[in-house]
C-alpha cells in the first residue's frame, strides 16, 4: 500500500486538479449566465431587429392579425423566437404573450425607449415602439431564442476530467516517490548491516535532486563501509595478537606445572588466574570496542526474551551455587524484542554476573521480566552493598571503579556493565541502576518487537505489573 | 602401563603454540601432528588416519570453517574447533558445519586434553555400546551398530555428537532430559557455565530430522529444565 509522501502528493495534486476543473466549470457557467451582451442592442444585429419590427408592424397595420400571424410564423418556427405585439396602450394584440414580453412592453411604454432584457440563462427579450403606416403606435416585443446555450460541461465530462487529473496525479506521485522509496529501502538495508548496498543502480538514468541525494548516500556508504571493514580487521588482528601469547602462556604454564615441585603450585596457580583475568579483559575490551565502533550490527531477528533470560538464569545458578548464592526468577512475562540474541545474552549475563558477584553470601539475586505495553523491562536486584548515590550514573562507564567496597578484590574487570550498556543502547533500549533497600537494582528496558506492542498477544500478561521489588 | 599413542592433527598457524602443545600432549599419550595452514591441514586430515582433528578457526589463507566444510564432504573424523573467545558466530557456524565440540582460545591445555578424551570415548565405542538393538520411534530408525539413522526411509547424516544426542533422546522419548545430562551424553563431558553447544547440537538435529507430519516439533525445549523428544501426536 502506498502511503506517506506518495499518498500526500497523489491526493493533494488530485484535489488541486479537481478543484481547478470544478472552479473553471462554475466560472464559465456564471460568466455566461451573467453576460448581458450589450453589443446585441447595437450594430447589425440591432439594425436587423429594428427592420424586422418595422416590417412586421407594417404587415399588421395594413393586412391585419391573420397576415401578421403568417408573417411571423416563419421566424417563430425557424428561429425559435416568440413574437408579441401590443398596442400603444400596452394591450396585447397577439395571443399568448409571455410575462417577460408583457413586462418589457410595459417598460417600453413607460421609457419610450428600446428595451433589452436578459432573462433566464441569457435569453434576451427585446422590445421597441414602432409607428405603423396608419400612424398607430405599436409595441413590438420579441423573445429571442437563447443566443447560444451556455455550455455547461456534463457530469460525465467533469468526472472524466477529474479521473484524468487523478491518473496524472497518481503518475506524478509515483514518479516523485519511487526514488525516495528505493532510497529508503537501501538505507534500511544499510542500517541493518548490509554495507554493500548502493542506491545508484536502482535509480537508473534519472537525473534530479533525488538522484543526487542517492549518489551522496552511495558516497557516504562507501566511506562508512571502508571504515568499518578496517575497524573489523583491526579488531580481529588485535584479538589474535593479544591472545596468541596468552594461549602459549597457558600451555607453557601447564608444562611448568608438570615439571615443578609441589611448592611451586601456589604461584603457578596465581599466574594461571592472572592469565585468565587478562584473557577475560581482552575479550571484554574487544567486545566493547566492537559495540562502540559500529562494527557490531543488530540483526532484525526476533528474540524470545523470556527463553533467553531463563537460559541465562539456569547458567548463572550453575555459577552461583558454589558461592552459596542463588538466582531466582520472580516474574517472567513473554517478551519479544528485535535484535541479536547473542549480544543481548552477553549484556544480560554481564548484569546478572555482576549481581552474583556483589550479592552477599546466602542471599538471592532476583530477576524479573515484565511486559509493559511498549517495552520489555528486565530487573536484576542483588542484596549487596549497593553503590554510593553520587556514583550511580558512572557505573556503566568503562573501567569505572566505585571508591568503596566494590573493588578489584571482588574480581570485576569493570567492563561488564559497559558492555551491557552499549548493547542495550544499540538495541534502542535504556539501562539504569538504583539503590534499593540493601542492594542494587539494575533495570533494562528494551522496545518490544512491533508485533507485540499494544494489546496484541498480551492477554496472558498483567498489563499493570506490580512494581518490582517495591517493598524491598 | 603402556598405552598406544593416539594421533591427533592440530591445524593452527601458531608454530610456537603447536610446539608447546606437542610437548604437553606427548606426556598425555597423544601424538600431535601439526599443520600450519588450511590447505596443508586439509590434505593431511584427508590423507591420514587421525583419531581427532583440532582445528583453529582463524587461519591464514583458507579459513578453518572452509577447511571443516571440505573435510566433512569426505570424512567423518571427529573435529574439535578452536574459536576466538566472544566470537559466537564462528562457534555456531562450526557446530552447524559438523564440528563435534569447540574450545574457546586461549584454553587451558588440561581442558583440551579433557575434551579430546571425551570425544575419543564417544567415537571409539566408549559411549554407546556398539551392539545395541536398533531403536524405532515413528518414522525414525537408529542403528547403534552401524551408527546410522534413517528418517522416513531416507538416510540422515549425523555427526557423532548429533547421533549420540538422538540416541539419548530415543531411549527415553517423551521424558524431559536436562541440558546437563544431554551434554554429558552427547559430548561426553560435563556442561560448563555459559555453554550453549548442546543447544546448537539440538537445533542441528531438529533441522536434519525435520518435523512430524502436520508441522509438529519433534524436540521441544522445556524452559528451565531441558529438552524433550515428543512422541508422535503428543502436544505439550
Amino acid at each position: 500500500m502506498p502511503r506517506g509522501l506518495f499518498l500526500k502528493i497523489f491526493l493533494w495534486f488530485w484535489l488541486a486538479a479537481a478543484g481547478i476543473i470544478g472552479y473553471l466549470n462554475l466560472a464559465l457557467w456564471i460568466s455566461i449566465a451573467a453576460d448581458p451582451n450589450p453589443e446585441r442592442n447595437h450594430g447589425a444585429f440591432g439594425e436587423a431587429l429594428n427592420l424586422y419590427a418595422e416590417s412586421a408592424v407594417q404587415v399588421y397595420d395594413r393586412e391585419g392579425t391573420q397576415a401578421f400571424a403568417q408573417y411571423v410564423s416563419r421566424s417563430m418556427t425557424e428561429a425559435g423566437s416568440e413574437i408579441s405585439l401590443f398596442d400603444g396602450s400596452g394591450k396585447p394584440l397577439t395571443p399568448q404573450s409571455s410575462s417577460d414580453a408583457t413586462s418589457v412592453a410595459d417598460q417600453v411604454r413607460s421609457t419610450q425607449q428600446h428595451v433589452s432584457q436578459v432573462t433566464a440563462l441569457g435569453r434576451i427579450t427585446w422590445g421597441r415602439e414602432v409607428e405603423g403606416p396608419s400612424g398607430k403606435n405599436y409595441i413590438f416585443v420579441t423573445r429571442l431564442r437563447q443566443p447560444y446555450q451556455p455550455r455547461r460541461l456534463t457530469a460525465i465530462q467533469v468526472t472524466t476530467a477529474i479521473l484524468v487529473g487523478g491518473l496524472i496525479a497518481y503518475l506524478l506521485a509515483l514518479y516523485l516517490t519511487s526514488p525516495v522509496k528505493k532510497l529508503r529501502s537501501t538505507v534500511q538495508a544499510f542500517a541493518q548491516g548490509n554495507l554493500d548496498v548502493r542506491v545508484s543502480p536502482a535509480l537508473g538514468k534519472r537525473r534530479d535532486e533525488l538522484t543526487d541525494l542517492g549518489r551522496d548516500f552511495d558516497h557516504m556508504a562507501e566511506r562508512i563501509s571502508i571504515l568499518i571493514d578496517s575497524q573489523k580487521r583491526l579488531l580481529a588482528d588485535i584479538s589474535h595478537e593479544l591472545r596468541s601469547p596468552l594461549a602459549r602462556l597457558s600451555v607453557a604454564l601447564e608444562l611448568a606445572r608438570k615439571n615443578s615441585p609441589p611448592g611451586a603450585a601456589p604461584p603457578l596457580n596465581r599466574i594461571e588466574q592472572e592469565a585468565e583475568r587478562l584473557n577475560e579483559l581482552v575479550g571484554q575490551l574487544l567486545a566493547l570496542t566492537r559495540l562502540e565502533s559500529g562494527a557490531e550490527r543488530v540483526p532484525a531477528e526476533i528474540v524470545l526474551l523470556e527463553d533467553l533470560v531463563q537460559q541465562i538464569i539456569d547458567d548463572a545458578n550453575f555459577e552461583a551455587k558454589p558461592l552459596n548464592k542463588e538466582v531466582k526468577i520472580i516474574q517472567l512475562d513473554k517478551c519479544r524484542v528485535n535484535g541479536s540474541a547473542e549480544l543481548l545474552r552477553s549484556a544480560i549475563e554481564n548484569v546478572v554476573r555482576n549481581a552474583i558477584r556483589y550479592t552477599a553470601g546466602r542471599t538471592t539475586v532476583e530477576v524479573g521480566l515484565y511486559w509493559k505495553l511498549e517495552t520489555a523491562e528486565l530487573t536484576v536486584r542483588d542484596h549487596g552493598p549497593g553503590v554510593p548515590e553520587a556514583e550511580l550514573e558512572h557505573i556503566f562507564e568503562p573501567f569505572y571503579r566505585v571508591s568503596e567496597a566494590r573493588d578489584r578484590a571482588s574480581g570485576g574487570a569493570g567492563l561488564g556493565l559497559s558492555i551491557a550498556d552499549r548493547t542495550v543502547k544499540l538495541h534502542g533500549g535504556t539501562i539504569q541502576a538504583k539503590n534499593v533497600d540493601g542492594g542494587l537494582l539494575v533495570i533494562i528496558r528494551l522496545p518490544l518487537a512491533p508485533s507485540q506492542t499494544g494489546s496484541s498477544g498480551s492477554q496472558d500478561h498483567a498489563i499493570f505489573s506490580p512494581a518490582p521489588l517495591a517493598s524491598g | 602401563m603402556f598405552t598406544p599413542m593416539t594421533s591427533v592433527l592440530l591445524i593452527d598457524d601458531d608454530t610456537e603454540l603447536t610446539k608447546l602443545l606437542q610437548e604437553y600432549l606427548e606426556e598425555e599419550q597423544f601424538h600431535l601432528d601439526a599443520a600450519h595452514d588450511g590447505v596443508v591441514g586439509l590434505q593431511k586430515a584427508l590423507a591420514n588416519q587421525y583419531a581427532v582433528v583440532v582445528l583453529d578457526v582463524m587461519l591464514p589463507g583458507m579459513s578453518g570453517l572452509d577447511v571443516l566444510k571440505q573435510l566433512r564432504q569426505k570424512s567423518s573424523v571427529p573435529v574439535l574447533m578452536l574459536t576466538a573467545r566472544g566470537s559466537e558466530l564462528d562457534r555456531i557456524l562450526g557446530l552447524e558445519l559438523g564440528a563435534d565440540d569447540y574450545l574457546p582460545k586461549p584454553f587451558n591445555p588440561r581442558e583440551l586434553v579433557a575434551r579430546l578424551r571425551a570425544i575419543l570415548r564417544r567415537t571409539t565405542g566408549g559411549g554407546i555400546s556398539a551392539s545395541g538393538k536398533p531403536l524405532h520411534l515413528a518414522d525414525v530408525e537408529l542403528h547403534p551398530d552401524s551408527r546410522s539413522v534413517t528418517c522416513g526411509g531416507k538416510s540422515v547424516t549425523l555427526t557423532g555428537a548429533e547421533f549420540d544426542l538422538l540416541y539419548t533422546f530415543l531411549r527415553s522419548p517423551g521424558k524431559i532430559i536436562s541440558r546437563e545430562d544431554l551434554t554429558q551424553a552427547a559430548l561426553g563431558r560435563p556442561m560448563s557455565p555459559m555453554d550453549r553447544s548442546i543447544d546448537v547440537h539440538v537445533s542441528n538435529l531438529r533441522r536434519k530430522l525435520g518435523t512430524y507430519d502436520g508441522n509438529h516439533e519433534r524436540i521441544k525445549a522445556i524452559r528451565g529444565s531441558g529438552y524433550v523428544y515428543l512422541l508422535p501426536g503428543e502436544q505439550l
